[in-house]
């Protein structure tokens, strides 16, 4: 018997047989089936308990209260908005959405790191731990102190209005360093227009809450002006269908058809630049038409009527030199608005009794002309928006407890003593605030009268977002050591000696101090919602640190045991200030409170203030009315700037101490550069610290980026001069330099203006960031703002060719 | 049943979305992209491989300077109502793709897919995506994937579900308190999210819900009616030109 | 001839003894030897045993929480609760406080119904339509002195005794309950 091929058959038949007639097949059918519902190479979320954590958003300024979902307590998944904040009303923006992916983020900073090679090289940094990290910083900063250079230290700080920067600047001063400057923002104006005007810094509010009529000089409402998500929700309220009610009237005016313009009632495409001009043209029609309160504008107000200034001259006023210059005919012929329309909406704003002017392009994240704000606030003061209870009033000041009194050894008073570096060519500033650019300028062009040996960076990244940032790149090079605090690895940090890692915003304490543009009082405390996931370290933490390792008066002017301590002792002073409440359901409007009304308060001690305030609930207080406080020598709102004359102006032409329209004009010949280039912002572009997340990324249209390419907006007939078709490649130039762009034909885009927008162009990050697009800050030119010294942006003359 | 093979339960999901008050911050888009698992890929600028469920359209009204104006338009799923099927739900040989009577949402069961993309042709709002790889996350980003909702394989389609697990969620929760199950209300991803309250949610069929409220004001709309595929998402403007483009194709 | 005829026959008893050891061979295989090659056996990370909490009730450790969703696998902190210092001497326990509590990492449990991520499964409707929890889990009251083993599907990695979806569906159709796809899938 041999078992042959005819054996081999049957034995096989029978396997066969016995196979189908057993459950093997059969299961094996079935567990491919479900084998295939858990493919391996595709990831399974972990499962588990979801929690919510309550917190504040530090991604802007905004201050929206959130809720972060975690998994397990540990993994955070999803970010929602706190229905019980009257910020937000439970809304978010598409950048707090993303909030998670700056947690997990491939590009954060990971530990501290050292730069062993040249500046920028990625493969050069070595990971160092926190001592030796603080030590040699302390170690430097120590020797630069007691070898009388303690002004050789410099700081650009983003975040100005967190307890951090308040931190920052204790630690500045008891280190005896003038020099700390903060990131642009068109707060850095205002706050002098007010200061010339009303005598202290502060920044104006705007009750856009109770708004029947909205006169919005390129305001970006709904692209990141004054706190984003407030916005949104106001202008769902406007836009909410209310039997009965009118709804507010929008009127936007700008050159491009914003996001706003196009969702406003009427946009008006004023020529770049001129929207100053439309505002005193307004005033001029306001003031022919006797649509004022004369009573207020004489009594209260200096400069309205013409006046006298110290050495006893007669001085034109406000009133005389619009009726004179303004008028809409000439107004007409500078903005490109008929006559009949300025007179028009002239008409219309002064017959609604809730009508406003607001202002601020690019989102406020820019400095304006001064005479600009100064402009925008005439207008409004002519419409009695100033008044009490009127349109217009100031961002309130927080009553959080004062910072101890900084004690000062030889080191330090010799360093405060030394002049602060936003120096200009000739002489100093006449009105100096947060001069960036002038310090830059200052560095860049050696006049210096002292070396800055180190610069300090926190959570910022000017490098990527300053306008004009081949300034800072400059700057960078001529300072020995920069050592950035940040959480992800950005163009600045790749430039940095060493990097501090901070922990990421939903890793650590923080807080919110008011609201841009906002009229009531507002403070939230952001608190670590999961702990954090790396080697990193509160920048606070390191501050302190560091003046424990420098030791002496520095250690004593910062006497806190960590950062949650320091800002625990800043609430006892709001529980004590006694002039405000908690919002922890949602209905609170903290917007229908009137100046000086404060609410009852609703909390029992400074320590459980402090818990709710870390529970998610925020603070509020009333608004602070205009004129409830002047400091002004005059006792009256300065309409003619008076306190300017004793500032080192030329003071010849009378029109230096009232509102005018000053344009400053852009460098380059217009021969070789016909265009005006403009930035604009999008909500979901992240335009600065930030980098864009990849879930914004995915938002944006193919007919603003494709693959690498950024497109550009001109107008049809722009194009049709430039022999440029739809989707064509281009070269963008500029004074600064130029960038490969590609055509959009857009009808909203102003003739011979080419609109770029903010936020892409990154270099740094990874490949879900990186290369997308152009960086409109490399070829943006900045016009400094001769009495401010301060970085205005409008426009940079550039042209357009095919490539 | 009744004659247009529904049944009559008294809860139908829908949404209106209020044109006039969205201002295309795209935090709806972010928000169901973190809430759903979708997966992301360095270069998203090829619209036509890109997984997006809510996808926010640009929308312009074709006039010249200075009168040119354009608008956002947020698009879900419709979960369209026609009778019997929606458009999808009619082509798919699998069943993997089925409305549930009971609520009105169009389900999409991902293993049961077999990609072969029918529904995507039916569907006439391009409201669905196709997985053309294995969805891929950035190291660490995994950790913020989401238990609620499963990540879908190379070679399945997607869409909008209503964020129909956070129903089941309200529902348990409904179970739990003891409520009627028609009397569940639940807010999407979208909804929630939306920073000037443009979008509304719920009951179709509760006349006092506002959806149902604002389903039927002078404003709203729906995409492509001449197709009586009767989506369930209304939107409402006042602008004409939006009506007018609203039975293009998108 | 005969001689051929003989030797035919002969193949065809010798053909079919070939064809039913296949057959046999097979059906070992198939019914015997394949279960046991399909499965591994998995033991749980430490024992637990039901009855020695007899004292608990048992909800304190398997509860709804207020938003719908259930406890299901107690946590560490759950087992805190008692047994931060060790109670007895027992082996296992000490594992448990040593091992789990006192360093604070959740204990490995393997589940015996874990379902894929696609299901989506919530006791809540279950207890309000009043099933007993004997119905789909083990009866854990009965003494059982270790933790069952965990037999894993080595292909699928599903569990044995997780539930198929014919018995959801079968059960839903019967009890009248939605059997619309995304009542069960997410």
């Amino acid at each position: 018997m041999k078992f042959g091929r005819r054996a081999f058959l049957q034995f096989a038949a029978g396997a066969v047989g016995g196979t189908l007639l057993s459950p093997l097949p059969w299961k094996l059918a079935d567990d491919s089936a479900i084998w295939s519902q858990n493919w391996s190479w595709r990831p399974s979320p972990e499962r588990g308990l979801v929690s919510k954590v309550p917190s504040t958003c530090l991604f802007c300024d905004g201050g929206c209260g959130i809720q972060v979902h975690l998994v397990n307590k540990k993994n955070a998944i999803y970010i929602e908005g706190n229905a019980a904040n009257p910020v937000n009303q439970g809304g978010v923006c598409p950048l707090a959405a993303s909030g998670c992916q700056f947690l997990y983020a491939p590009y954060r900073v990971s530990q501290p790191l050292k730069q062993t090679k040249a500046r920028g090289d990625a493969s050069g940094f070595q990971p160092i731990s926190w001592e030796q990290a603080i030590g040699e910083v302390g170690a430097a900063l120590g020797k630069m102190r007691t070898s009388g250079n303690s002004q050789g230290l410099a700081g650009i700080s983003g975040r100005p209005r967190s307890s951090m920067f308040h931190l920052w600047r204790q630690f500045f001063s008891a280190y005896g360093s003038p020099n700390l400057f903060q990131m642009p923002s068109h707060a850095d104006s205002l706050e002098l227009a007010c200061m010339l005007t009303l005598g202290h810094e502060a920044t104006p509010a705007f009750a856009l809450e109770r708004a029947s009529y909205v006169l919005s000089f390129g305001a970006n409402l709904l692209e990141g002006w004054g706190a984003p998500a407030r916005m949104q929700s106001v202008f769902g309220q406007w836009r909410q269908e209310r039997a009965g009610i009118a709804q507010p009237k929008i009127v936007q005016i700008e050159p491009r058809l914003s996001l706003t313009a196009t969702k406003a009632d009427e946009w008006i495409a004023v020529k770049p630049g001129t929207q100053c001009a439309l505002a005193l043209g307004i005033a001029h029609v306001m003031i022919k038409n006797h649509l004022y309160d004369d009573f207020f504008m004489t009594s209260q107000v200096v400069g309205f009527e013409d006046w006298i200034d110290a050495g006893g001259n007669t001085r034109q006023g406000f009133k005389s030199l619009v009726m004179q210059n303004y008028a809409p005919a000439q107004v007409a012929e500078w903005t490109g608005v008929a006559a009949a329309r300025i007179e028009e909406i002239a008409g219309q704003f002064a017959a609604q009794e809730y009508a406003v002017a607001i202002w601020g392009e690019d989102g406020g994240k820019t400095p304006d002309n001064i005479y600009s704000d100064l402009s925008f606030l005439a207008l409004n003061l002519l419409k009695g928006n100033m008044q009490p209870g009127g349109m217009v009033s100031l961002v309130p000041p927080v009553p959080l407890e004062v910072l101890p009194e900084v004690q000062m050894d030889q080191w330090a008073y010799r360093g405060l003593q030394q002049p602060r570096l936003d120096l200009t060519q000739t002489r100093q500033l006449p009105l100096p605030g947060n001069g960036l650019y002038a310090f830059l300028d200052t560095i860049n062009r050696g006049g210096s009268p002292y070396s800055v040996e180190m610069l300090m960076i926190y959570e910022a990244n000017p490098v990527y977002s300053l306008a004009e940032n081949r300034l800072i790149k400059e700057a960078l090079g001529k300072i020995s050591s920069v050592v950035t605090f940040t959480s992800y690895m950005d163009e600045t940090a790749l430039q940095a000696d060493l990097i501090l890692p901070n922990h990421m915003a939903l890793e650590r304490y923080d807080d919110v101090i008011g609201l841009p543009g906002v009229p009531y009082a507002y403070y939230a405390v952001s608190r670590p919602v999961l702990p954090p996931r790396l080697q990193t370290k509160h920048t606070g933490d390191v501050i302190l640190a560091l003046a424990a390792t420098i030791g002496g008066t520095v250690k004593g002017s910062l006497p806190w045991k960590n950062f949650e301590a320091f800002l625990q002792s800043r609430v006892k002073g709001l529980a004590a200030a006694g002039t405000g409440a908690l919002a922890g359901k949602p209905g609170v409007q903290p917007w229908a409170l009137q100046s000086g009304q404060a609410p009852k308060s609703n909390y029992k001690n400074p320590k459980d203030l402090w818990n709710k305030l870390t529970s998610g609930l925020c603070w509020y207080g009333p608004p602070v009315d205009a004129l409830q406080q002047i400091n002004t020598a005059s006792g009256k709102y300065e309409l003619a700037c008076v306190s300017l004359q004793n500032r080192g102006v030329n003071v010849e032409d009378a029109a230096v101490y009232l509102p005018h329209f000053a344009p400053l004009t852009p460098s380059g010949d217009a021969q070789a550069f016909p265009l005006l280039m403009m930035g604009y912002r999008r909500l979901n572009i992240s335009s600065e610290y930030l980098a864009n997340p990849p879930f914004m990324t995915k938002t944006l249209w193919d007919f603003l980026l494709k693959g690498n390419d950024l497109f550009v907006e001109i107008h049809p007939e722009t194009a049709k001069s430039l022999g440029l078709k739809q989707g064509d490649r281009a070269t963008l130039t500029t004074p600064e330099g130029e960038v490969k762009v590609r055509i959009r034909i857009f009808a909203g885009a102003h003739p011979g203006t080419v609109c770029v927008v903010h936020g892409l162009g990154h270099t740094a990050y990874d490949e879900y960031i990186q290369d997308k697009g152009i960086n409109i800050n490399d070829i943006i030119e900045v016009q400094m703002d001769p009495i401010t010294g301060m970085g205005t942006v409008w426009a940079t003359r550039a042209q357009l060719a095919r490539a | 049943m009744s004659d247009n093979g529904h049944t009559q339960s008294g809860v139908l999901y829908g949404m209106a979305i209020d044109l006039d008050k969205c201002t295309g911050c795209m935090a709806c888009s972010v928000a169901c992209q973190a809430e759903n698992n979708i997966s992301f890929r360095p270069d998203e600028s090829n619209k036509l491989r890109s997984i997006t469920w809510m996808e926010v359209y640009y929308l312009d009204n074709g006039a010249e300077h200075p009168d040119y104006r354009f608008s956002y338009l947020p698009r879900p799923c419709m979960h369209c109502n026609a009778p019997h099927h929606s458009p999808c739900t009619f082509v798919c040989p699998v069943n993997a793709t089925v409305r549930d009577e009971a609520t009105g949402i169009v389900g999409h069961i991902y293993p049961r897919c077999i990609g072969c993309r029918y529904c995507m042709v039916a569907c006439p709002y391009h409201a669905r995506d196709f997985n053309w790889w294995d969805p891929a996350w950035p190291e660490p980003m995994e950790q913020m994937l989401s238990p609620k909702v499963s990540t879908r394989m190379r070679g399945v389609v997607e869409k909008c579900s209503f964020c129909s697990h956070r129903l089941n969620a309200a529902r348990s929760k409904a179970y739990l308190d003891g409520l009627e199950m028609s009397e569940v209300t639940y807010t999407p991803a979208c909804v929630e999210a939306c920073p000037s309250q443009a979008i509304a949610f719920g009951n179709l069929l509760d006349e006092h819900s506002e959806v149902a409220r604002l389903a039927k004001s002078e404003r709203a709309f729906r995409l492509l009616s001449k197709l009586n595929t009767e989506p369930k998402v209304y939107y409402l403007s006042r602008h004409p030109w939006l009506h007018n483009l609203a039975n293009a194709s998108l | 001839m005969k001689e051929e005829k003989r030797s035919t026959s002969g193949r065809t008893m010798l053909g079919g003894l070939f064809f039913i050891a296949g057959l046999i061979v097979a059906l070992i295989v198939g019914w015997v030897v394949f279960p046991k090659v399909l499965y591994s056996q998995k033991t749980q990370p430490m024992n637990f045993s039901h009855a020695a909490h007899e004292d608990s009730a048992c909800e304190d450790c398997h509860y709804f929480l207020p938003d719908g969703s259930y406890s299901g696998t107690p946590g560490i902190e759950n087992c805190r609760q008692c047994h931060e210092e060790p109670m007895t001497d027992s082996e296992q326990e000490r594992i448990l406080v040593e091992e789990y509590i006192q360093k604070d990492r959740e204990i490995p449990w393997l589940v015996y119904g874990w379902q894929p991520d696609n299901v989506y499964f919530s006791h809540a409707p279950h207890q309000a339509a009043e099933l007993e929890c004997v119905q789909c889990h083990r009866d854990v009251t009965a003494d059982e002195e270790k933790l069952p083993i965990l037999y894993e599907n080595r292909w699928t990695g599903y569990s044995k005794s997780t539930m198929k979806m014919v018995e959801c569906e079968k059960c839903h159709a019967e009890r009248g309950a939605s059997n619309a796809c995304q009542t069960c899938h997410k």
